[in-house]
Formats: structure tokens, C-alpha cells, sequence
């Protein structure tokens, strides 16, 4: 076998990009037919390949760092930048929401009453459920970093504690924001009000459910042994996500639930 | 990592800072469970509490035109509903749901 006489990682060819581009057009294509003819399957299908896509080209990259030692400390360094990046990006994601808020927040047009709550919404107490939702990141944020401690000083019974309990708490805030959409005395369709906090809360959910399901891997290899003291840059990816959803749910609380009831 | 973990980290390393070690899981842990969960018991007694007084409470019906907006029907259903509908306190378009509770 022939040996490199760098410390960088040549990938091997791989088809998950491919299946993930197309999975994209399909859940793009398939929910704009969805929304216009009736029909699901494009957009069902779409999802399949994702999650298939998902699963086996992380699955790959797992067995290459933590198996194949391909990733030494340059490699592990540009994985960092990557999820920094990848971060980053996400904010300006949120930003745009953020964006369409405050414009419809801080001059609420007279087809609203020209008042911010519009006239005829009842708004969530923000110091009700919302309140207890800031408690639960706030408190996962805690469990996180007694979780990254744990793996750095080997305590492996303790790491797998926190971590669990991170994610119980990642649950709870899912359940409660769950209930809290059903509970609402007004829907995504009550004007700007509605389309603003529902998609900007939506897509924080989504994450929320996503870094949840990025912990609950980290639990899975911690507890088949892939982590080490010094080389654990999986659970610190996912760890710098969950932090990431917690400052946009503090953002969310400040501008949507607190100000803006 | 993080800001908010090197944020953190400075803070209890500052507040350690009379000959004890760095912030460590043992640390963590403590605060897990003397103020973070403490702190989410007193936010659950305090929302549980809040719902008790004010329970059921049905806002009053006002046919506005710019709520309940119908531009395209919902993919799913009658169109009508939105995803998380409650008939208990989203009206429709004409008002509550007859079969309310």
C-alpha cells in the first residue's frame, strides 16, 4: 500500500455528494409540487435520500477519523474551520429572519392597526412557557461542558451522564415548543405576525432537533469508545452547534417573545 | 471551542482563582445541579402556576381582515387548518369551530 508524505487526507471517490445533491432537487422540486399538484412522492422520496445520504457519508467519515487515523491535527484543523464556517453561515440564516422582524415589527403597516402586537393578536406571556424554554437551553448549556470536561479529563461514566442528560433536556425544550404551537392563540396565517414567529421559531426547532440528534451520535460513539482525552473534534462540532441554538433562542426570546409581546 | 465555553472558562477560573484548579467536570457538575436545575424547577413551578390562574381562556372572535389569512389553502386537510390547529383558540376565517370544548 502506498504511503503519503503528507499529514492531509486525500479522500477516497465517494457518492454521497452526488445523492445529496440530488436528494436537494428532489425535496426542493418535490415540495413546490407538493404545495401546487397534491403529490408527496417526489418530496418523500427527496427525504429518503437525504437521510440515507445522511447516514452513510457521516457513517464514512467516521471510519476514516476514528478507525483509519486519516485525521491528524492539520486535518482535524480544517474540520474546525469548516464547522466554524458552516456556523457562521447559519447565522446569516437567522439574521434574514431576524431581518424580516424588526422591518415588520418597527413600523407595523395600518392593514396591522399601525401597532406591534397587531391588533386582535394575543401574544404568548414570555414569562410563562418561553421562560422555561430559556431555562432548559441555558441548563443543556450547563450539562454540555460537563459533558467536554468529563471526555478531556477520561471520566467516561460521567461523560456519558451529561451528554444524556443534554439531550433530555434538548427533548424537553422540543416537547414544551410542541405544545406551545398547539396551545397558541394565533397560527402562521394570522398576517406578518404569524410568518414571523413561526418560521423564525420553526427553523430554531429544526435545529434544536438536529443538534439533539448530532448529541445523541456523539452518545452512541462515546459509548462505543471513539472518543480519546485529547481527540474528540465530533463532540466538540456538536457541542459549538448546541451553544450556537441556544444564543439564537436567546435572541428569539429577547426580540419575538419579550419585546415584541 | 466555543466563546461562550472560553467565556465561561475565564469566569470560573477568575472565581477559582485563590490557589484552586481550573474549572473542571467536577465544577460543571455542581453547577448542573445547584443552579441549572434548580433553575428550570422554579421556571416549571412558576409556568405551571401561571397556567392554573389564567387556564382555558378563549379570545374573543373578530372577523379581521388581516388575521386568518386564506391566500392558498393548506397542502393538507380541508386546506383550512393550519398544521397545529386547535379548535379551542385558533378560529377560522367565520369564527370558532362549533364543536369547541
Amino acid at each position: 500500500m502506498a504511503h503519503q508524505a503528507h499529514a492531509y487526507h486525500m479522500v477516497d471517490p465517494s457518492p454521497w455528494p452526488l445523492t445529496g445533491a440530488v436528494a436537494a432537487l428532489l425535496l426542493t422540486s418535490g415540495t413546490a409540487i407538493w404545495m401546487h399538484f397534491n403529490s408527496m412522492s417526489l418530496m418523500s422520496l427527496g427525504m429518503i435520500l437525504l437521510l440515507l445520504t445522511i447516514y452513510q457519508w457521516w457513517r464514512d467519515i467516521i471510519r476514516e477519523g476514528t478507525f483509519q487515523g486519516h485525521h491528524t491535527p492539520p486535518v482535524q484543523k480544517g474540520l474546525r474551520y469548516g464547522m466554524i464556517l458552516f456556523i457562521t453561515s447559519e447565522v446569516f440564516f437567522f439574521l434574514g429572519f431576524f431581518w424580516a422582524f424588526y422591518h415588520s415589527s418597527l413600523a407595523p403597516t395600518p392593514e396591522l392597526g399601525g401597532c406591534w402586537p397587531p391588533t386582535g393578536i394575543t401574544t404568548l406571556d414570555p414569562f410563562e412557557v418561553p421562560l422555561l424554554n430559556t431555562a432548559v437551553l441555558l441548563a443543556s448549556g450547563v450539562t454540555v461542558t460537563w459533558a467536554h470536561h468529563s471526555i478531556m479529563e477520561g471520566q467516561r461514566k460521567q461523560a456519558i451522564q451529561s451528554l444524556t442528560l443534554t439531550i433530555l433536556l434538548g427533548f424537553y425544550f422540543t416537547f414544551l415548543q410542541g405544545m406551545e404551537y398547539y396551545e397558541a392563540p394565533f397560527t402562521i396565517a394570522d398576517g406578518v405576525y404569524g410568518s414571523t414567529f413561526f418560521v423564525a421559531t420553526g427553523f430554531h426547532g429544526l435545529h434544536v432537533i438536529i443538534g439533539s440528534s448530532f448529541l445523541a451520535v456523539c452518545l452512541l460513539r462515546q459509548v462505543q469508545f471513539h472518543f480519546t482525552s485529547k481527540h474528540h473534534f465530533g463532540f466538540e462540532a456538536a457541542a459549538w452547534y448546541w451553544h450556537f441554538v441556544d444564543v439564537v433562542w436567546l435572541f428569539l426570546y429577547i426580540s419575538i417573545y419579550w419585546w415584541g409581546s | 471551542m466555543s466563546s461562550a465555553t472560553l467565556a465561561a472558562r475565564r469566569v470560573l477560573a477568575a472565581a477559582a482563582s485563590h490557589g484552586a484548579e481550573e474549572a473542571g467536570a467536577k465544577t460543571w457538575k455542581i453547577l448542573t445541579f445547584v443552579l441549572a436545575f434548580p433553575g428550570v424547577g422554579v421556571c416549571m413551578a412558576n409556568a405551571y402556576m401561571k397556567m392554573q390562574a389564567h387556564g382555558d381562556h378563549q379570545p374573543e372572535f373578530v372577523p379581521y381582515s388581516h388575521l386568518r389569512i386564506r391566500t392558498k389553502k393548506f397542502p393538507w386537510g380541508d386546506g383550512n387548518h393550519s398544521l397545529f390547529h386547535n379548535g379551542h383558540t385558533n378560529a377560522l376565517p367565520d369564527g370558532y369551530e362549533s364543536s369547541e370544548h
